[in-house]
């Protein structure tokens, strides 16, 4: 069975952007644009790997990863931070990587397949 | 120091005597027979006393005595003549002589009369050099007066009651020639003085104060000055009244801002602009993968995708083109259909994309609109882009509809109203629209649209009313005056 990934992000392009990107590469992809509809898709779709946005609508991102990791059944669930903002590798710590946009695809690829 | 007297007769013998007279009263002496040949003698010498036989009969001896006078008016002249020709010589010399003695000298005479010369002199020496005091403090003053006139600051001195009671050139020019009123009344047009006067602490403490204050000129601008001020004391050291020194910083405080909501702006606009470049890069995967695989389909998709991206970044770069550099309006006059199509054209394709209906209606007569074409147009479109980012991201009704009506409003107004049932806004939102950055679009706004939107409209002498309900929609009236007005602050 093909390997899940939920993109969590409110801008619509980047949203596209990843979706195919991993659909290209033999992944499933869901989506999400806002914290809120993030954790309940996360909760009914059970994702391997999450792409999270730090700055989303409704929620700020790292208050995403704490609600998150407070599920038990989701709390190991790899998450990529994919933000614009700089600095975000300390936004948050527990995340298996930290990518700035715009970012390099083939390391995005390399970081997801090293994770799920 | 002994005086310079000089004894001009033609009788030598008895110049002689006075002469070892004079001396002995410890004058430095000197003798002429004739007017000609002390008129000879005076440059040289200049004495400040002449002793002289006029010897009347002699007309020319007479004419080179009053020459004399008339050349050395410092000199002071002691006639002495025989008694038949006292009173000739007092017609002669009238005031022009300081005193005249009868022949033959008699010596107490002669003193007191060389004492009064004495007096006189140094009397007249005092009042020379006090009047050049004076006049050296004239030109003090003068000075002193010009720089306090040309000083390029507003300076005001001030009673303890705040009540001005000098004022510089500047000031004057600024805030008017009134002399005794409040100074918080002219600065400020308040009615009490102001908490944390600077004026009021040094009147307490005799120190220099500063502050920052924002003062409005009696032509109704604004200004950020600097003051500082000082003490005015009398002779006794007690502080009667106090300098205060504005220097207007407007100019720099405009360019702080200025630069300060640029470097707001660039951060801001960095994340915006990533979240762009990474959509970029989506819509140029999407092209390559679509050719390799000869996905027309795909390939398509990602046309629209780089047409959209490349749109946002054109229209960030305007903006902040625009806010980098302020611009005076270009007035053109152009007709109002003609206007309004060129900005409908641009707005069409985005709202047929997401199946909105725009609906436009206009006055049915031909008007005229005296405007900035390309800066009113790009205001319209933001009002309207806007209108359709409200449309689109509202997932509660089935249709949508953006109205663009434009009425005449009087004579002399045009009002351009767009109604949308899109998402609506929140009372916050509505409040904070028009300022800087403020966006309510997550990572698609930048915050610049409606501000700059708002400055442009206002630039035109215009006014916009918004009126929003969440979940029902926004309407927003554009009002802008017909012709060009005379005078926009």
């Amino acid at each position: 069975m093909k390997k899940k990934i939920l993109i969590i992000d409110d801008d619509p392009a980047v949203v596209d952007y990843l979706t195919t990107l991993f659909e290209d590469n033999g992944y499933a992809a869901c989506s999400a644009m806002t914290a809120q509809d993030g954790l309940k898709r996360a909760q009914k779709e059970r994702p391997d790997l999450i792409t999270l946005d730090l700055e989303l609508p409704d929620e700020w991102g790292p208050r995403f990863y704490r609600k998150l990791s407070s599920d038990k059944e989701l709390k190991n669930t790899p998450v990529i931070v994919i933000s614009g903002l700089s600095g975000n590798k300390y936004a948050v710590s527990k995340a298996v990587a930290s990518l700035s946009k715009p970012f390099d695809r083939d390391e995005l690829l390399k970081i997801v397949k090293e994770n799920v | 120091m002994s005086r310079t007297i000089l004894i001009i007769d033609q009788d030598m013998e008895l110049t002689e005597a006075l002469a070892v007279y004079l001396e002995r009263r410890r004058f430095d002496v000197h003798l002429a027979d004739s007017a000609d040949m002390a008129l000879k003698m005076i440059n040289d010498l200049d004495p400040e006393i002449i002793l002289a036989d006029p010897n009347i009969p002699d007309p020319d001896n007479i004419a080179a005595l009053q020459q004399i006078k008339s050349l050395k008016p410092k000199i002071q002249f002691i006639i002495y003549t025989l008694p038949d020709t006292f009173e000739k010589a007092m017609e002669l010399f009238q005031s022009k002589a300081f005193d005249y003695i009868k022949k033959p000298v008699s010596s107490i005479e002669l003193d007191l009369s060389l004492k009064k010369a004495g007096k006189w002199i140094a009397l007249e020496k005092k009042i020379e050099r006090n009047s050049k005091k004076i006049k050296d403090l004239k030109n003090a003053q003068a000075l002193f007066q010009q720089l306090f006139d040309e000083v390029p600051c507003y300076i005001t001195v001030q009673d303890k009651n705040f009540r001005i009671t000098a004022t510089n050139r500047l000031f004057k020019k600024d805030f008017g020639h009134e002399i005794g009123e409040f100074c918080y009344k002219i600065y400020k047009h308040r009615t009490t003085p102001c908490t944390d006067c600077p004026v009021a602490a040094t009147f307490k403490d005799g120190r220099r104060h500063q502050t920052e204050e924002v003062v409005t000129s009696k032509s109704g601008e604004q200004y950020h000055v600097l003051t500082w001020t000082a003490a005015i004391r009398d002779e006794a050291g007690q502080i009667t009244q106090v300098m205060e020194m504005a220097t207007n910083i407007t100019q720099i405080r405009q360019l702080q801002d200025h630069l300060t909501s640029l470097g707001l702006m660039l951060g801001s606009m960095s994340h915006g602009i990533k979240g762009m470049l990474t959509g970029l890069d989506g819509g140029i995967y999407l092209l390559e993968t679509g050719i390799n695989r000869q996905d027309p389909k795909r390939t398509h998709r990602a046309f629209h995708q780089i047409h959209v991206m490349v749109e946002r970044i054109r229209k960030m770069i305007l903006d902040i083109l625009y806010f980098t550099k302020s611009r005076e309006l270009e007035y053109r006059e152009i007709e109002l259909k003609k206007m309004i199509r060129s900005i409908t054209d641009i707005v069409q394709p985005s709202a047929s994309h997401h199946n909105i209906e725009l609906k436009v209606t206009t006055p049915p007569a031909s008007v005229c609109i005296e405007v900035d074409p390309d800066w009113f147009r790009s205001a319209m479109v933001n009002f309207l882009e806007n209108a359709v980012d409200a449309c689109s991201s509202d997932t509660t009704k089935d249709k949508h509809h953006i109205l663009l009506n434009i009425f005449l409003k009087g004579t002399d107004h045009v009002c351009f109203e767009i109604t949308d049932n899109g998402l609506g806004m929140d009372r916050e939102t509505r409040e904070k629209m028009f300022t800087l950055f403020f966006s309510s679009k997550g990572s698609k706004g930048t915050g610049l649209g409606l501000f700059i939107a708002n400055h442009v409209i206002r630039q035109h002498g215009g006014t916009i009313a918004v009126e929003s309900e969440v979940k029902t929609g926004s309407r927003f009236e554009i009002s802008i005056p017909r012709t060009r007005p005379i005078k926009i602050l």
